[in-house]
């Protein structure tokens, strides 16, 4: 009994990780065809905080967001939402895990286009069968400011108030982490300012945390944590990122 | 997430108001047949009843075992005599009745008739309350006079007052006194009535009675009645009482609806079969569409098992919408049915529609189940999309194609060894048979349909290199798009497919049948003329064959009959009824061509047909006992054996002196006339005619006649059978436009960019509009193919000698494979005109 087992060796704490990765390494194809989208990457994301993830066109930013949300599976290695591993949960146990702990912003496509606003933004709780907290509710369609746009179809709004009913969506069951895929990615700059101001809002006020996947060094400045992804790996990480510090990892990158 | 449903069926109304329509038109076709058939059920029944109002008790022949003819059994008149005074007895009315033995006559020597119904003839002692009979206008008819019905009087232009031509059964014309005009509550049928010994006299049924109707005094009950006349009535007939004579005339009505409806359904659930897939293919292409809004469910949180649901309930919905419009739709196609057949030259009695409880429940089931049904795969389909669809595109796996194959083949190869099993004969009886091909026939198309995605893109880009050659960059696009989804050509073709496979295989049996007559008709007639009734294949009076025996330009006049007998075979200790033919054998083979293999044709004796003889070893010599109306035995030498191939379709033949005294109405089918030697034919047939003339029903025809007579019944019912499947492609043609208008929402994006690098509406419209005839093309051809193939399967299970020819009818298969292209360019039309008025901008921004 000299020896320890590498897996009793005594590990960080994750209590205050909404989600992290251990060695997570994503293969996509075969053969000549191989891509190592994310070459063992073992990171973690803080309870209350915005964290940016940020990297070139292939760094492996996306893949790393979807395999932490558990829409996309690792080649090895694993991922926790909370304390749950979610590498051997099964489709339906992954569906109730997405229902319950983790909320979502697209770039695009994020509303059903037949719902009204405040369906689309019942909608994870609809799918549940659960009423959820209607007065939370109301506050978070009061706090992104849609109170008056509730019965409007998407095609009624901009695109701005759009990827808001997106965010009110993804806060709406209080989930234990949002994932945001570009969430500005096709808005003009003021409507993203406003759109990331409601999401670092959502972080300070309501205490929920976001990590966001995005290229735009200014959406990053309004994280609390940027981390840089190079070749499906970390090779920074920035704490408060600024537009201009993020611009310098990047120029320090491309030399 | 009914919410979700609900929202997203009005959210794409347009396409799933043409995937209704094929379900509408599937079971509207079968709401129709129901609603029909019990339409005329209970106008049947209404006049069963009406017919025996009135009357408590009836009294007929005791039926026997057989009867060679369409009319009642007749027995002595002095039973009338005999019951009048029995106790309980208040009204009693002894009559005789013809059915479709004696006519009324026009103007210009025409029978009068009503189109359908019967003609009958009806002794009536005028009004009582025991006769159905309303006196409209003069008096009962007594002596040589006659009423007749109104609408007969009105179609000869008759008068109360004025003498009428009258065919009796003798083969004679009288003329009568139009005494008066009656009605009855009837289904159309003509009615002409005399009194009872003129009614005797013209059947040639003097002393005799068909049936005596009797009514109870008050306080006497009916089974009373009965019980007091059977008591009473000499051995020879029978007493029932009037429920029990109506419920056999229902029942017997009961079975021709039965049996007419259920050939209706048949064609209904061949129109909802082909309505699955396409109701399976807009659902595919529906999810196919909005895979990225179902990725997204799926991200959100819903399970792979509430997607599945959500497909499901759509299909549910649209289901019970379609159903109801359906039923609906039903009363309408009914009313459709009654048109077309009516100018078909049926006639239905007019009546208000029935719609039954249990034609809605059927119909609703039926039509909820098809749909779901058809909307099980794309919904399985839609459960498999992963929630990253969302936000990336992920390419289809290969494994739909592998699973395709396997899965086809399971269909297909139970398919072929049911239809091998069917034309092996496996089943033994006619109908196993026919479950046999019919449902080795449905797994077929499925099995094909499936696997047709195999070879779709291949055969569709074939079919599309002339096209290319021919309009260039625009030809190159329609055969690109028609084959870069094959699955979805294959399911919009097989629509088409199972229409034209079926009509194809109608065509061809139909060809082929006439071909196979042709051919008997050079070898095995040799007659002149043949003389018999064209509508119903009614039987009629020997008489007209001795009265054209004795004209001097008549070589020889025969008349044939088949008759039903018992026949009891040598060491058999049952009688089993058979077809038993008889003609004068000394003359008849003249006529008709009765190959002898072994012996004669002797007159005392019997002939056997070959397979008969050598099923149940029969040799010549051998003794048959056989019996017919009046069930005297009577023992037959075999004295010869003939060949299968005449057109005489009893397995015995005697000779008609055999028969003659022992058929209570004797009767005969048709009669063959030979010319004398060196006679002028022109002549010859003017004083046949003239002699015919007696028997106005009756259509004299020379060998080309009815030779063309026929075909003409052939392609009639052919007509009729194609217009029934022609459903079938009305449904094809909305599968058509529905997948060309959802493939071009689908494109938008596409088209936007063709048009951005110069693509003009024309040229876009062009493609389009090709791409519809290939995959129409593809569509027919694999139609016409799968129904060629059936077709000859189909005749070779037939039994031996049934159809003896195949003939393809090539014109046909060419105009319907050119159909399938046509209703590809028609089907485009909508869908072409859309995809050119898109908006070049918004389409590239379409997602």
């Amino acid at each position: 009994m000299s020896s320890v087992a590498p897996e009793q060796m005594p590990t960080p704490s994750t209590d205050g990780l909404a989600a992290h990765c251990i060695g997570a390494i994503k293969i996509y194809g075969k053969g000549d065809t191989e891509v190592h989208a994310l070459r063992g990457i073992t990171i973690g994301f803080p309870k209350g905080q915005f964290t940016s993830i940020m990297g070139p066109s292939g760094s492996g930013k996306s893949t790393l967001m979807q395999t932490m949300a558990g829409l996309d599976r690792l080649t090895s290695g694993e991922t926790f939402i909370g304390d749950t591993p979610i590498s051997s949960l099964n489709d339906k146990q992954l569906t109730i895990l997405r229902r319950q702990k983790i909320g979502f912003i697209f770039q695009a496509f994020n509303l059903i286009p037949t719902l009204n606003t405040r369906e689309n933004i019942t909608l994870p709780l609809d799918l549940a069968g659960t009423k959820g907290d209607t007065s939370w509710i109301d506050q978070v369609i009061e706090t992104v400011g849609l109170a008056d746009r509730q019965t409007h179809r998407p095609n009624e709004l901009s695109g701005g108030q759009q990827q808001r009913v997106a965010v009110a969506r993804a806060l709406a069951s209080r989930p234990d982490i949002i994932f945001g895929d570009e969430p500005t990615g096709n808005l003009d700059s003021k409507t993203s300012a406003e759109i990331l101001s409601f999401m670092q809002q959502a972080v300070k006020e309501l205490g929920q945390t976001i990590v966001m996947v995005t290229h735009d060094p200014r959406s990053a400045s309004y994280t609390d944590h940027a981390l840089m992804l190079t070749d499906g790996q970390i090779t920074q990480e920035i704490p408060n990122p600024t537009t201009d510090s993020v611009y310098q990892a990047i120029q320090s990158l491309e030399n | 997430m009914l919410k979700l449903v609900t929202r997203g069926i009005s959210a794409s109304k347009g396409r799933l108001a043409l995937t209704m329509m094929s379900i509408i038109f599937g079971v509207a076709f079968v709401s129709g047949s129901f609603v029909l058939a019990d339409s005329l059920r209970s106008v049947f029944d209404k006049v069963s009843e009406d017919i025996f109002a009135g009357i408590d008790a009836q009294v007929r022949a005791l039926p026997p075992e057989i009867a060679n003819t369409d009319n009642e059994i007749r027995f002595d008149e002095s039973v009338a005599a005999t019951l009048a005074d029995v106790e309980g007895v208040d009204e009693i009315e002894p009559g005789i009745s013809g059915f479709e033995l004696v006519y009324s006559i026009d103007d210009n020597g025409e029978v009068i008739r009503p189109q359908g119904p019967p003609v009958l003839m009806i002794s009536w002692a005028g009004p009582s309350s025991i006769s159905g009979f309303e006196l409209i206008e003069g008096e009962a008819p007594t002596g040589q006079q006659v009423a007749l019905d109104v609408a007969q009087a009105e179609a000869g232009g008759f008068e109360v007052g004025e003498i009428v031509e009258i065919s009796t059964a003798n083969g004679s014309i009288e003329e009568f006194e139009l005494a008066g005009t009656v009605e009855f509550g009837s289904p159309g049928a003509f009615f002409i009535l005399f009194d009872l010994p003129t009614s005797q006299r013209v059947l040639g049924a003097e002393g005799l009675l068909d049936g005596i109707a009797v009514s109870a005094q008050e306080g006497i009950s009916s089974a009373q009645l009965v019980e007091n006349l059977q008591a009473a009535a000499p051995d020879s007939v029978e007493v029932i009482s009037a429920d029990t004579a109506i419920g056999e005339i229902q029942d017997e009505f009961g079975s021709f609806i039965d049996i007419f409806g259920n050939i209706l359904l048949g064609f209904a659930l061949v129109t909802l079969f082909v309505s699955i897939f396409i109701i399976y293919n807009t659902f595919a292409i529906l999810v196919s569409q909005r895979t990225k809004q179902m990725g997204l469910l799926r991200a959100i949180g819903a399970s792979s098992g509430q997607v599945r649901v959500m497909v499901l309930l759509e299909s549910l919905v649209i289901g019970i919408v379609a159903s109801i419009l359906g039923l609906i739709g039903g009363l309408g196609v009914a009313a459709a049915l009654k048109w077309l057949f009516s100018q078909g030259g049926g006639s239905f009695p007019e009546g208000p529609l029935e719609l039954k409880p249990r034609t809605i429940i059927v119909v609703m089931v039926v039509g909820v189940l098809v749909t779901i049904l058809s909307a099980i795969i794309p919904a399985f389909k839609a459960s498999r999309i992963s929630p990253l669809e969302a936000i990336a595109d992920v390419g289809a796996g290969e494994r739909s194609m592998r699973f395709r194959i396997i899965a086809g083949s399971i269909v297909l190869i139970p398919g072929l060894i049911l239809l091998g099993l069917g034309l092996a004969g496996t089943s033994g009886t006619t109908s196993g048979v026919l479950a046999f091909l019919g449902f080795g026939s449905v797994l077929t198309f499925i099995g094909v349909a499936m696997l047709s995605a195999l070879f779709a893109g291949k055969v569709a880009a074939a079919l599309g290199s002339p096209v290319e050659a021919a309009r260039g960059t625009v030809g190159r696009l329609a055969r690109d798009n028609a084959s870069r989804n094959p699955q979805r050509t294959s399911a919009t073709a097989t629509a088409l497919m199972i229409g034209l496979a079926l009509i194809t295989g109608v065509s061809v049996l139909a060809s082929s049948i006439k071909a196979t007559f042709n051919d008997l008709l050079g070898d095995a007639l040799a007659a002149d003329l043949f003389i018999f009734e064209e509508n119903q294949g009614l039987t009629f009076s020997p008489v007209l064959a001795d009265q054209l025996q004795a004209l001097p330009e008549v070589e020889t006049a025969v008349g044939f009959s088949e008759f039903e007998g018992l026949v009891t075979l040598p060491g058999a200790a049952e009688a089993e009824s058979d077809g038993v033919s008889s003609f004068d054998t000394a003359t008849g083979s003249r006529i008709v061509a009765v190959d002898l293999l072994e012996g004669s044709l002797a007159s005392d004796g019997i002939a056997v047909r070959e397979d008969t003889a050598a099923d149940n070893n029969l040799s010549l010599g051998q003794t048959i006992t056989v019996s017919f109306d009046d069930e005297v035995p009577l023992d037959l030498e075999v004295v010869g054996i003939f060949d299968q191939g005449t057109i005489l379709e009893g397995n015995y033949i005697v000779d008609r002196q055999v028969s003659s005294p022992h058929i209570n109405v004797d009767s005969i089918d048709f009669v063959g006339v030979d010319y004398a030697e060196g006679v002028d034919t022109d002549e010859a047939r003017a004083s046949v005619d003239e002699v015919a003339a007696a028997f106005p029903q009756l259509t004299v025809q020379d060998n080309t006649e009815f030779q063309e007579g026929v075909e003409g019944q052939i392609n009639s019912l052919l007509l009729v059978i194609n217009g029934l499947l022609g459903l079938c492609l009305i449904i094809a043609f909305f599968g058509i436009i529905n997948t060309m208008a959802l493939s071009v929402l689908e494109r938008t994006r596409e088209i936007g960019l063709l048009r951005a690098v110069g693509t003009t509406r024309q040229q876009l419209r062009a493609s389009i509009r090709w791409e519809a005839v290939i995959v129409g093309l593809f569509g027919a051809l694999l139609g016409v193919i799968m129904g060629v193939v059936l077709a000859r399967a189909g005749i070779a299970a037939l039994p031996e000698g049934f159809i003896t020819a195949v003939a393809i009818p090539w014109v046909s298969l060419a105009v319907y494979i050119a159909l399938g292209a046509i209703l590809g360019v028609v089907a485009a039309f909508f869908p072409a005109r859309r995809a050119a008025k898109l908006d070049v901008l918004e389409a590239i921004a379409t997602i």
